[in-house]
């Protein structure tokens, strides 16, 4: 593997005023992937052994809840909140003259999270997929949102020229519709209740908006950025990247329904869901073209292989597309009927989650902060046991739920008695993400304070 | 895309198109739904739950039991909840219309809860509760001992334990309603 971000001295002149709000950003986000972590195996232990830690504090519906939102708005969002804010500065050449204003959106968007929890763990909770925590969050978190993770959208609409790249759609998409869809949610489920099963609708529409428009439209808009510019190649089938966005747009809000399948809601509805998501498959097929086609050229993925940041990225864009086809085969009728409720559908969503949005800003962590630091990662080992750990446990966790899942959805069609959950598999996995989640945030940690301190020394002197 | 206005009029209709199309017309259909009875001139369903279950709802909610159970019976075709016994016909969006917070559930670890009031008696439900290994050999599902005080003779539910098992008691789609008859 070269280190070719950690052999290659950056110039951080313009990064210079993006290192207050990155920096803090990416620590929030390592804090919340240890904390989530920890969690996970946790939660992993409790399955297997269902006396471990048999507390009230730590029932596992208020671990694994916890987990999943720390996860999701601890980890991904501050660390796509950091890359997506040095991505538009880059794309645009936009000056970030007021970070204070991210940071201080940043210290409220986690000082709520750290609320938002430990109500959780109190016992205060709602009974929605990341919607659980206290109505009263909500409102504060999409401000917070506002203050931290609305400039691109700024950046984008004060570029000095016309054009615009595939990277800023994604980024900008994801920034401008996060905190409408999230409120929307918020106000449909936990302040004014729509009517009866009409909340686990709205539920759904939110879970999918933001695992695919906040989520996988931000590591998308990572992904077109950073392939081209680290293979130093155009993208294949470039042209092709605006019917992919808008088509990735355009239908993700209508799959919610396809989660829902055999659910007391309008058939009609769950139908179109169903349609929806096969029909997401036309933006699959366009990333794969513009992803996996400039791999395959001139010994691409060899490049990406040796790249310390790139092959997160192209790991990444595997599981995108594999993810992709595996939903719209398997949230169909005859399917859903089987592994609906099984860990199958968890081990898509870990895929989309684990497999795209975190190993591709795993990746664009490992070129990003070496140059907003101007610092070099101090271990080329920790940097081998976090891939290594993360990919392996990666694989055999996803396998686990897909197999496991499939073969569960079979056991109880013909009539088994009890549910199969949890196992040593998955907490042998959570073990490995931990170890490898450790050996990053120590890294990371290490590298940052480098960079801290010879920037006092620069100033020093 | 250079256009910043068009650009996000489009992002906004994205969103706002499936919302409008899946969300509010849901909510037209079924937000007028209410009790209703099966044949005219017969009992309302659903029925009201007690002020004993509504507690009994908090401490579901507090545990977090909706992680690992969903309240949702399918028909027959869409998995074999009826054949397992888990309810006597489909559930339909009539059953959660007085409930605040509909605790459908997304995963199973455990069985479907929608009619478990039906299944079991309230001494079977805390004897789960309590120590459900001695009710499932192997059962993935923690003791809830902290429901439960130690005396003389046994043990002794606390009042969360009893609002518990009043809540699980109410959860019964035993009825026949407009939209799902029972079968003969």
């Amino acid at each position: 593997m070269s280190q070719e971000s950690s052999h290659q001295r950056p110039d951080f002149g313009r990064e210079t005023a993006l290192r207050g709000p990155f920096v803090f950003f990416f620590v929030a986000a390592l804090v919340w992937l240890l904390a989530a972590s920890a969690l996970g195996l946790i939660a992993a232990l409790k399955l297997w052994m269902p006396s471990f830690l048999n507390c009230e504090w730590l029932t596992y519906g208020r671990v694994t809840v916890v987990q999943k939102n720390l996860f999701i708005y601890g980890w991904a969002t501050n660390a796509l909140l950091a890359v997506n804010l040095w991505l538009l500065s880059r794309l645009t050449s936009f000056e970030f003259r007021n970070g204070w204003i991210a940071v201080f959106g940043g210290l409220v968007w986690n000082a709520t999270l750290i609320y938002g929890v430990q109500q959780i763990f109190a016992g205060f909770l709602n009974g929605f997929s990341l919607l659980e925590m206290p109505r009263e969050v909500g409102p504060v978190l999409a401000i917070a949102f506002l203050l931290a993770g609305f400039w691109p959208v700024v950046a984008f609409a004060r570029r000095p020229s016309g054009h615009t790249f595939a990277a800023q759609w994604y980024v900008v998409g994801a920034s401008f519709l996060f905190p409408i869809f999230y409120l929307i949610a918020q106000l449909l489920v936990l302040w004014c209740p729509a009517s009866g099963v009409v909340q686990a609708l709205v539920a759904s529409w939110f879970v999918q908006n933001l695992l695919q428009l906040w989520l996988a439209a931000s590591a998308l808009g990572i992904a077109y950025y950073f392939i081209p510019k680290v293979l130093e190649r155009p993208l294949a089938g470039y042209y092709l990247a605006t019917v992919g966005f808008w088509t990735f747009f355009l239908f993700a809000g209508w799959t919610a329904p396809a989660t829902l399948l055999g659910s007391p809601i309008p058939v009609w509805i769950q139908s179109v869901g169903v349609v929806a998501m096969v029909m997401s498959i036309v933006p699959i097929i366009i990333t794969a073209i513009n992803f996996h086609g400039t791999f395959a050229q001139n010994g691409g993925w060899a490049n990406a292989w040796n790249s310390t940041s790139l092959r997160w990225v192209a790991l990444g864009t595997i599981s995108f597309t594999f993810v992709g086809l595996l939903r719209a085969i398997f949230y169909t009728r005859g399917y859903s009927a089987i592994i609906r409720f099984t860990e199958f559908y968890q081990g898509l969503d870990h895929l989309l989650v684990y497999g795209f949005v975190t190993m591709v800003i795993f990746g664009a962590a490992y070129f990003i902060l070496p140059r907003v630091t101007g610092a070099l990662w101090p271990s080329v080992k920790l940097i081998h046991v976090h891939f290594w750990s993360v990919t392996l446990a990666l694989i055999v966790s996803t396998l686990v739920s897909l197999y496991g899942g499939y073969q569960t959805g079979l056991d109880l069609s013909k009539g088994a008695p009890q549910m199969i959950g949890g196992g040593k598999a998955h907490v042998l996995t959570a073990a490995a993400f931990l170890l490898g989640h450790a050996a990053f945030a120590l890294n990371a940690l290490g590298l940052i304070f480098r960079g801290l301190t010879s920037a006092e020394n620069r100033q020093h002197d | 895309m250079k256009n910043l206005n068009l650009f996000l009029i489009g992002l906004f209709a994205a969103v706002a198109f499936p919302f409008g199309a899946l969300i509010v017309s849901s909510q037209v259909q079924l937000g007028a739904l209410g009790r209703a009875p099966a044949e005219e001139g017969g009992p309302l369903f659903p029925p009201r739950e007690p002020g004993l279950a509504i507690q009994g709802r908090a401490v579901y909610l507090q545990l977090g039991c909706v992680a690992c159970h969903t309240q949702q019976v399918r028909p027959a075709g869409m998995g074999s909840d009826i054949a397992r016994g888990w309810g006597a016909r489909p559930s339909v969006a009539r059953d959660y219309v007085l409930q605040s917070q509909v605790l459908i559930g997304d995963h199973r670890f455990g069985p479907d809860l929608a009619n478990v009031g039906a299944r079991l008696t309230e001494a079977q439900l805390h004897e789960h509760l309590r120590a459900p290994s001695s009710v499932v050999a192997g059962s993935a599902m923690p003791a809830y001992e902290y429901l439960y005080q130690p005396k003389a003779n046994g043990w002794a539910p606390t009042d969360r334990a009893v609002a518990l098992v009043a809540y699980l008691k109410s959860l019964r789609q035993d009825y026949a309603s407009p939209e799902a008859k029972l079968k003969q």
